[in-house]
């Protein structure tokens, strides 16, 4: 049996869980735990440790789904998340400016010594005053060559396409 | 639809060097306990800056010491006769009662001026509204004025380490240019330090190595470097890659494209 990961990052309430809640086949392992950092602002539980789903692809390949902890005390997970992982989503509330930056600290640790195919995600479009994809590729210093995509975390088919982008990028990359 | 944020959480150079990177064309309305500013801008240039509403009326004009009272009747008369599209300013030079550098001299000191005071807030709501325009009889610069120096000037202003780290998390990087910064230089004020630095920049040296060759600290090598990315000049590597010249970084194994396309199928069937 063959395994390959994804990994699906993004700053406090981004959207990891409910992303990968979306799609996987199994109900979404997670280490949720009451907050006791100043997340608790922002929700009143929020990942700690990972999430993790799974997709069946065949009898012999299964895509795993690993979504990163959320606060900065777990960014040692990283690393461990990161090994060979097949490509990335960052997730991004649109609708919360104040996580830019924290975006673009995660975008700098994932990229900056891998060769990794990454997509952005832009979460939550669904509501008010979300930034559009064209806006948060300008805020958040995206190169044209990077995909930002629209998307709803909690919609099947925007999931879907999100991941759909990031693999024809690893299909660009990929061996014939 | 609006762009809604607090200038606490992304800071007004950064959303000014949004707008002109953006070719945005819209109103930015600003709001700091009693304090608002609204500033209008016309493909990434800005056109007005008003701090009170008094700003945005024909009678700035007559404040700035541009036009008398009578002038400005007389204006606003030619400015209603004609329509479609001009604006006051405009109506200013064609009858003759300005020159276009006096007019562009002093709506630019007075817009300049306004954009600097909303530098010091430390915090402040914004609304981002998409192709609002000012009123026809505004005091519009005749040239849109560029905001590469208006955003220098912002970050002049940052003395808090945090938001300079943000984006400068080590002093080991190596600020390298994105293109020849000719173009990008041009209508661009650098103070003396901060030619220091530009002029040390060769994509070679970490920022350490810049603060020792100029003499001056690692903050204010920072804080300059800070403002040059801002207003999207440099992009800052890390050392090995450059030593590494030649080398891509570290490569994700590569896959079969068949193993690929499984995935793909499936999940587009699913």
């Amino acid at each position: 049996m063959q395994t390959v990961k994804m990994v699906i990052s993004g700053a406090v309430n981004a959207g990891k869980t409910e992303f990968i809640r979306t799609i996987s086949e199994i109900e979404v392992v997670s280490t949720e735990r009451r907050a006791t950092d100043d997340t608790r602002l922002i929700k009143k539980e929020t990942t700690v440790a990972m999430d993790f789903g799974r997709i069946a692809i065949s009898d012999d390949l299964v895509l795993h789904l690993f979504g990163t902890p959320g606060q900065k005390r777990f960014d040692f997970m990283w690393e461990i998340l990161a090994e060979g992982m097949l490509g990335l989503v960052i997730l991004v509330d649109s609708t919360r400016p104040e996580t830019f930056r924290e975006t673009n600290r995660i975008i700098d640790f994932f990229v900056s010594y891998r060769d990794t195919p990454y997509v952005i995600a832009a979460n939550k479009q669904d509501r008010p005053n979300a930034w559009s994809p064209d806006e948060l590729r300008l805020a958040l210093r995206q190169p044209p060559h990077i995909k930002v995509l629209p998307c709803t975390a909690t919609d099947r088919e925007s999931v879907k396409n999100v991941l759909l982008e990031l693999l024809y990028v690893i299909q660009e990359r990929s061996e014939d | 639809m609006a762009l809604v944020g607090n200038i606490r959480d992304f800071s007004l150079s950064d959303f000014l060097s949004l707008v002109d990177r953006g070719y945005k064309t819209g109103a930015l309305h600003l709001t700091y306990h009693d304090q608002t500013a609204r500033l209008y801008f016309e493909k990434g240039k800005l056109l007005l800056a008003a701090r009170r509403p008094e700003d945005e009326k024909p009678e700035l004009l007559v404040r700035l010491g541009v036009l008398n009272v009578d002038q400005l009747a007389q204006a606003c008369r030619v400015l209603a006769a004609r329509g479609n599209g001009v604006t006051l300013s405009q109506v200013v030079i064609d009858v003759g009662m300005a020159s276009p550098e006096r007019l562009q001299s002093a709506l630019m000191g007075h817009t300049e001026q306004s954009v600097y005071g909303l530098f010091a807030w430390p915090e402040g709501d914004f609304v981002f509204e998409h192709n609002q325009r000012p009123a026809p009889d505004a005091p519009l610069a005749l040239t849109p004025i560029s905001i590469d120096h208006l955003i220098m000037e912002g970050v002049r202003r940052i003395d808090e380490w945090e938001r300079i780290r943000d984006r400068i998390p080590s002093t080991d990087l190596v600020p390298r240019f994105l293109a020849p910064p000719g173009e990008k230089l041009k209508g661009m004020r650098l103070s003396p330090d901060e030619w220091k630095v530009f002029a040390r920049i060769n994509g070679r040296d970490t920022l350490a190595e810049i603060a020792q060759k100029t003499g001056l600290s690692d903050f204010d090598v920072c804080r300059a470097v800070y403002g040059f990315l801002t207003a999207g000049m440099l992009e800052l590597v890390k050392r090995q890659r450059v030593l590494a010249a030649g080398m891509p970084p570290v490569e994700q194994p590569r896959l079969k494209k068949s193993l690929v396309n499984r995935i793909i199928n499936r999940i587009r069937s699913m």
